[in-house]
């Protein structure tokens, strides 16, 4: 096994660290060598949920200049980091520093061991600038009695003449030990000669990158709730923070950075539908017919270009299936299918700048801020809505058992006669009853919680590979359909005549697999698990 | 990850000049890079400063007592590590026979780094050893600079039975080093190499006393000479031989 890689501590600048002073501490044990002091520009990179800091790696887009001279390049670091330190760079690339814009997806990274790095953690989200920060900086080598570096210093100071708004905010100077492989004795003299200077360590200094607002994360363990307060409360929390993704994501969706924006959008609008409907009795009584047309609405408006999106990731996979044909014979599809894309855009864009969508956005935020700041108790005057307020636990219990039973009643109803149309709605059930367990899961027993999901994620894994082979050969009839009135040559017709046929087989096997998962979700077990959840309902 | 060596059974051709300036531009271009000096003489460890000593000596390494990735030492170029010599290494033929599957030691050996490389480049000592078979059971790539002189040409038929023979399979790639083109004999010897027996590369490094410098500078040419004719010449060596 090779020795462990090197890792850097930094040290947090006092006013003292600057260069005679690091110069004069050293001195006495190095040969010390500064380099020239260079103006860095350091853009610091990640995907709007953060997959790379979430995967303990760092990228930043270092240009050296403020500004850059015109032709400079610009490295792109990609880093890990271990707790608090930080490792070497794991992989380099040069860019023309005029060459990349960001948000831009991997494919845009020149090739090489860094875009092969990053592609399988930021996989289709695009990279954004999560920071931007200018720094002076100076590297600073000390040397041995042969003239090898044996340790670097990094002085790393504000640019001096910052006249941006974040200069007030900017980190203070500091000092990083960069430990060289096989070096280990001079790097921590070094740290004791600078801790003796004053230098405190520091403690997980990334160059200040910030998170950037209303990154979305994924769920995370739930905040506590208490149990016996009003669901309508819970319910008003879980919907705010889907109006908040809606809200975050919305950008992103406008500028199409990546496909992701619109998949997570559409995820908040389907916890928003799912989640007005699970409170139906505990929410106010307008909310149903006032909301759910309107989400609904917002849902309808996002599905086209979803469904294309998928079909375009897809599409290289699929390209891998045929055994007739070539897989160029696929791209007069590829070309139907961005046409397409282009057009549902034009439509999708057209409604989320619409009017409609501006009233929705807004009144329902103050809809919000309203349902959190009723009263938990009806007043005695008031007239609006006078049903007492359901806890939260026993909302949870009736919305998780009533979705239970449906999931279950619908389930066994399936037959192997049964049209796909059985399987679809069912495939909406079991989305409702993921969703009851995700809201609730606050006050809900958190082990009991992950277990039923997990039961009832294999199901979903079935209808969702069936539902969507249904939905892609149908697409596919209708793209050749398109296509053929337009001339598309017969190789392409006939290549995706084999994509339907491989999707026919998908389907089939999915629904196969139907019988055995739906077993294993209503098996005693299981079952159990779910009335447990549901009250013992 | 890949592997490299400079190899060839004379001495003095160019071997630690090739191993040295195509491993500091193999980092460049920001691969992870190993360079394992395993000639005795440790010039490509005196290049880059390091002190030829590795701890435990070759037979540490060759037994496992020492993890190679333990006395791995960075080099001054930000991705390029060195395994540095060690005297002790003109005994490591003696190691190696002690061991089980003494022709394939190096292989397992570098292959405990392979998570923290892409390239591996090792400069082999001038000579028909155990050492040498393990070279070719570990390699990717054999580079065999050759002088063009009647008698290299010798060798050069030599090393492709030794290699046919010893049962590895590395790609054999021959370039002609310290070449003068104002000599007809050189001349003649580069045209004349036959070409069926391995790949002989286009590029052709030139005896240029900016190569000479390297050890007296101690650093890779296209480090102090970038714009260089010799950094120039290595660089579209590497361009021929870099691993894709």
């Amino acid at each position: 096994m090779s020795s462990p890689t090197p890792t850097i501590q930094p040290y947090d600048g006092a006013a003292h660290l600057d260069l005679p002073s690091v110069a004069a501490a050293l001195s006495s044990r190095f040969d010390v060598h500064p380099g020239v002091r260079r103006s860095v520009r350091r853009v610091h990179l990640d995907t709007f949920d953060r997959r790379l800091a979430r995967a303990g790696l760092t990228l930043v887009q270092c240009t050296a200049g403020s500004p850059a001279p015109t032709g400079s390049t610009a490295q792109l670091v990609l880093t890990r980091t271990r707790g608090s330190a930080v490792g070497p760079p794991s992989a380099v690339a040069e860019v023309p520093d005029t060459g990349l814009r960001w948000p831009a997806l991997v494919g845009a990274l020149p090739p090489g061991p860094l875009r092969d790095q990053l592609q399988p953690v930021i996989g289709i989200r695009a990279l954004m600038a999560v920071a931007d920060q200018r720094r002076q900086v100076r590297r600073i080598e000390l040397r041995n009695a042969d003239a090898k570096t044996v340790v670097r210093l990094e002085l790393d100071e504000p640019a001096a003449s910052s006249a941006t708004a974040a200069s007030a905010t900017a980190s203070p100077a500091s000092v990083t030990v960069l430990p060289l492989r096989g070096y280990p004795e001079p790097a921590r003299r070094a740290a004791r000669i600078l801790t003796d200077l004053g230098a405190d360590l520091g403690q997980g200094r990334t160059h200040g990158a910030e998170r950037p607002a209303g990154v979305l994360v994924g769920p995370g363990a739930p905040a506590p709730f208490d149990g016996t307060a009003p669901g309508r409360t819970l319910l008003a929390r879980e919907l705010a923070e889907f109006a908040t993704a809606m809200r975050e994501t919305l950008p992103g969706l406008v500028d199409d950075v990546d496909t992701e924006f619109l998949h997570d959008f559409r995820v908040a609008v389907r916890r928003t539908r799912s989640t007005l409907k699970l409170g139906r009795d505990a929410l106010p009584a307008e909310f149903p017919s006032r909301w759910e047309p309107e989400f609904r609405w917002l849902g309808d408006l996002t599905t086209p270009v979803r469904d294309l999106d998928v079909y375009q990731l897809d599409l290289p996979a699929m390209a891998g299936w045929l055994v007739a044909a070539e897989p160029s014979a696929l791209e007069p599809l590829a070309a139907h299918l961005d046409r397409r894309r282009t057009t549902a855009r034009r439509t999708l864009l057209r409604g989320v700048r619409s009017p409609r969508f501006e009233r929705l956005m807004t009144q329902w935020q103050q809809a919000l801020t309203d349902l959190d700041q009723q009263p938990s108790e009806p007043r005695p005057d008031s007239v609006a809505d006078e049903r007492p307020p359901v806890s939260a636990r026993r909302l949870a219990h009736r919305d998780i058992a009533g979705a239970f039973r449906r999931v279950a009643r619908d389930g066994r109803a399936i037959t192997p006669q049964s049209p796909g149309e059985a399987l679809h709605d069912l495939r909406k059930r079991c989305k409702e009853l993921r969703y009851a367990l995700e809201v609730f899961a606050p006050v809900t027993d958190p082990a009991l919680s992950r277990r039923a999901v997990k039961d009832l994620k294999s199901v979903q894994d079935v209808l969702g590979r069936f539902q969507d082979a249904e939905v892609q050969r149908h697409a596919l009839g209708e793209c050749a359909a398109a296509m053929m009135a337009g001339g598309t040559p017969a190789e392409a017709v006939l290549a995706m005549g084999e994509l339907t046929a491989r999707l026919e087989t998908a389907q089939r096997r999915a629904r196969a697999e139907f019988d055995p998962a739906f077993a294993r979700l209503i098996r005693p077990a299981s079952a159990e698990r779910m009335r447990r959840l549901g009250g013992n309902r | 990850m890949k592997v490299l060596a400079t190899y060839n059974i004379k001495g003095g051709v160019g071997k630690t000049s090739t191993a040295v300036n195509l491993a500091y531009l193999c980092a460049r271009e920001g691969r992870r890079t190993l360079l394992w000096d395993l000639d005795p003489q440790g010039a490509a460890t005196y290049v880059f400063r390091v002190r030829p000593k590795v701890r435990g000596g070759g037979k540490a390494l060759v037994t496992r007592a020492q993890p190679l990735g333990a006395v791995v030492k960075a080099t001054d170029y930000d991705g390029l590590d060195l395994v540095p010599a060690d005297f002790s290494y003109r005994n490591m033929d003696l190691d190696l026979d002690d061991t089980t599957k003494r022709t394939r030691r190096l292989r397992q050996l570098l292959h405990t780094v392979a998570d923290d490389y892409d390239v591996v480049f090792l400069d082999c000592p001038p000579s028909v050893s155990l050492v040498s078979e393990n070279v070719l059971h570990a390699v990717d790539t054999l580079l065999v600079p050759l002088i063009p002189a009647a008698l290299s040409l010798r060798t050069f038929e030599q090393l492709v039975r030794f290699v046919a023979d010893s049962g590895g399979s590395p790609e054999m790639v021959a370039f002609f080093s310290m070449a003068d083109r104002r000599k007809r004999l050189h001349r003649d010897v580069i045209d004349a190499i036959p070409r069926d027996g391995a790949r002989v590369a286009h590029t052709v490094i030139p005896s240029l006393a900016m190569i000479e410098q390297m050890a007296q500078r101690r650093e890779p040419v296209p480090a102090f000479a970038p714009t260089s004719r010799a950094a120039q010449c290595y660089g579209e060596l590497w361009a021929e031989v870099c691993p894709r």
